[in-house]
């Protein structure tokens, strides 16, 4: 608990005493004011005290040996990068990040390098944070794998789950609306981890299939 | 009251790339939307990973025709971040100038279609006679009017000589006086303010829960510029403000896209007037490691962003980007509600919707 004793301290220098929910962001009940801290703190307070303030609400949400390394480019951009312990420690790190003002800004799953082999996959979480990128990376199984929703806490999550569902075979936990967003029902459940023709996967086969979908079209216009 | 279902195409919507809507209706007014993407999946992000990086260039350079120098040189600084290579300073000039050359050329697209949806044909065609001098410019510099392939890893691919800077500075001259009688136009011409003010409203904190970014952000009033938030290339030498406005209707994001015009005008002048001599291109290149690396950049429409993974060879392991309009989709459930049907086109154009980025 050290560390949230600590995170209290910094996030009331921060905003000074502004309205700020306790340290623990994850566990805590959201703030009812709909702007976020970003929106409250004088431009570049933020950023000031970016690195240590993700650093203790990581710890103190997902648990103490969660680490975050962060590189900053020749212009002074931050970015933070964290891997998750476990999949758990997904939904309170989120909502951690969120009470600092994040803004979910891309999800982006893939099967990393030898995935097979390890039988793993993988899911990053970008967030903003006034200009700095933060980038949570939650591990998987590659077989039933599951991950909460992050639709309830980010509302832009929404399409972003939706894609994620028809590419991949991840199951999102509790999204309110999990219809496919981009491909036909026709097409294969995660055409990214099988091998489909790249015509097949846009429709767009010119082939005696396509002519066969045309020519029952017009019989059903007639 | 009676409610109805309506289904709306490009057609009705006056864009020209293909978007869905299923609008439902209580009387004559809007009450709820979907929309329903995907017309043009073509799949681009399963294509990238199975092309090198070299050859990624040319094919993210294909995906979007208004943004077609925002996704190669965001990509190339993704691909820079990984492998540590720092592009000439020459080269950030030349990036900053070919961004806000297509910035320019693409707001006042925007702005021109919205005059053609609420019928105002001959204030369509000045804007885009008005455009026509980017086209030019585009045209003459770099070859094309859409695409300008000025990006390679490691810097640009192609130079301003003396006379081509002379021929740019001329066309940034000739903008300037249209780009200010067109933002006064847009904000004072009664005609324009009765179908543009006060419509299609999204409410500042209505903008932060749908974390909308680009001009449709900044005209509730979020100050959120990437060349300003995390800058990139030659801006943090550039001196210019975020165009900000209030009240974040139809009007204010238009004001908003003009201011950014005419200081689109000004970084290219200030470009031009700081262009440092040097080469264009890093020398030789380092073979690309294995890493992963975020890259931002401001395109026309907002934040554009892209995640590479890469694991020593050629071909990305994993290329994602997000692209500005992704989620200002979702903000228009808010903007059109309450709205009579017949505002729907001119309040969907209204956020610069661009499909092609959208289904990828």
């Amino acid at each position: 608990m050290s560390d949230c004793i600590n995170l209290t301290g910094e996030k009331e220098r921060l905003v000074e005493g502004e309205g700020i929910v306790d340290a623990c962001g994850g566990r805590s009940t959201p703030s009812a004011d709909p702007l976020s801290l970003r929106e409250r703190v004088p431009e570049g307070r933020v950023r000031d005290g970016v690195e240590g303030c993700v650093a203790a609400a990581l710890a103190c949400a997902a648990g103490e040996e969660t680490e975050v390394t962060w590189r900053r480019d020749s212009k002074g951009v931050l970015t933070g990068w964290c891997r998750l312990p476990s999949g758990e420690a997904l939904l309170p790190a989120a909502r951690a990040v969120a009470e600092l003002g994040g803004r979910l800004a891309m999800v982006t799953p893939y099967l990393p390098e030898r995935a097979q082999e390890k039988g793993e996959r993988e899911i990053a979480y970008h967030f903003d944070l006034d200009g700095a990128t933060l980038t949570l990376t939650v591990i998987l199984p590659l077989e039933w794998a599951r991950v909460p929703s992050l639709t309830p806490i980010f509302r832009n999550c929404d399409w972003q789950e939706r894609e994620l569902m028809e590419l991949y075979d991840v199951q999102v936990v509790g999204h309110p609306d999990p219809r496919r967003l981009f491909l036909d029902h026709s097409l294969p459940h995660a055409p990214f981890e099988r091998l489909v023709p790249y015509s097949t996967f846009t429709n767009a086969a010119t082939s005696k299939v396509l002519w066969d979908k045309v020519l029952a079209g017009e019989r059903e216009d007639a | 009251m009676t409610t109805k279902i309506i289904e709306l195409g490009p057609h009705q919507l006056a864009l020209e790339e293909p978007m869905y809507f299923r609008v439902q209706l209580e009387g004559d007014r809007v009450a709820d939307l979907d929309v329903l993407p995907g017309q043009v999946h073509r799949g681009m992000e399963h294509l990238v990973m199975r092309r090198n990086l070299y050859q990624n260039i040319t094919l993210l350079e294909r995906l979007c025709s208004l943004c077609s120098n925002s996704h190669p040189s965001t990509f190339c600084a993704a691909v820079e971040d990984v492998a540590g290579i720092a592009i000439p300073e020459r080269a950030e000039y030349l990036r900053a100038v070919a961004d806000e050359i297509k910035r320019i050329a693409s707001h006042l697209f925007c702005c021109a279609v919205q005059a053609n949806a609420i019928g105002e044909v001959p204030l369509f065609r000045r804007i885009m006679e008005i455009r026509e001098i980017m086209q030019r410019a585009k045209e003459a510099i770099y070859g094309n009017r859409m695409d300008l392939a000025a990006n390679v890893i490691g810097g640009v691919r192609y130079d301003l000589t003396p006379e081509a800077a002379s021929y740019l500075a001329q066309a940034m001259e000739q903008m300037k006086k249209p780009l200010d009688q067109l933002y006064l136009q847009f904000g004072n011409n009664p005609v324009l303010m009765a179908r543009m003010a006060w419509v299609g409203v999204l409410p500042r904190e209505a903008a932060v829960e749908c974390a909308v970014v680009g001009p449709v952000a900044r005209a509730c009033g979020i100050d959120y510029d990437v060349r300003k938030k995390s800058p990139y290339g030659a801006y943090d030498r550039l001196d210019f403000k975020v165009a900000l406005q209030t009240t974040g209707d139809v009007r204010a994001r238009n004001l908003v896209r003009l201011a950014e015009a005419r200081q689109s005008v000004s970084l290219i002048e200030q470009c031009l007037a700081q262009l440092p001599a040097g080469p264009l291109c890093a020398d030789t290149l380092p073979e690309i490691p294995a890493g992963e690396a975020i890259a931002k950049s401001e395109a026309p429409r907002g934040e554009l962003m892209y995640y590479l993974r890469t694991d020593g060879s050629d071909f990305p392991v994993r290329l994602k980007w997000r692209v500005p309009s992704y989620m200002n989709w979702d903000a228009l459930k808010l903007m059109l509600k309450g709205e009579p049907v017949a505002n729907i086109p001119l309040i969907v154009n209204s956020i610069d919707p661009c499909i092609a980025c959208t289904d990828r």
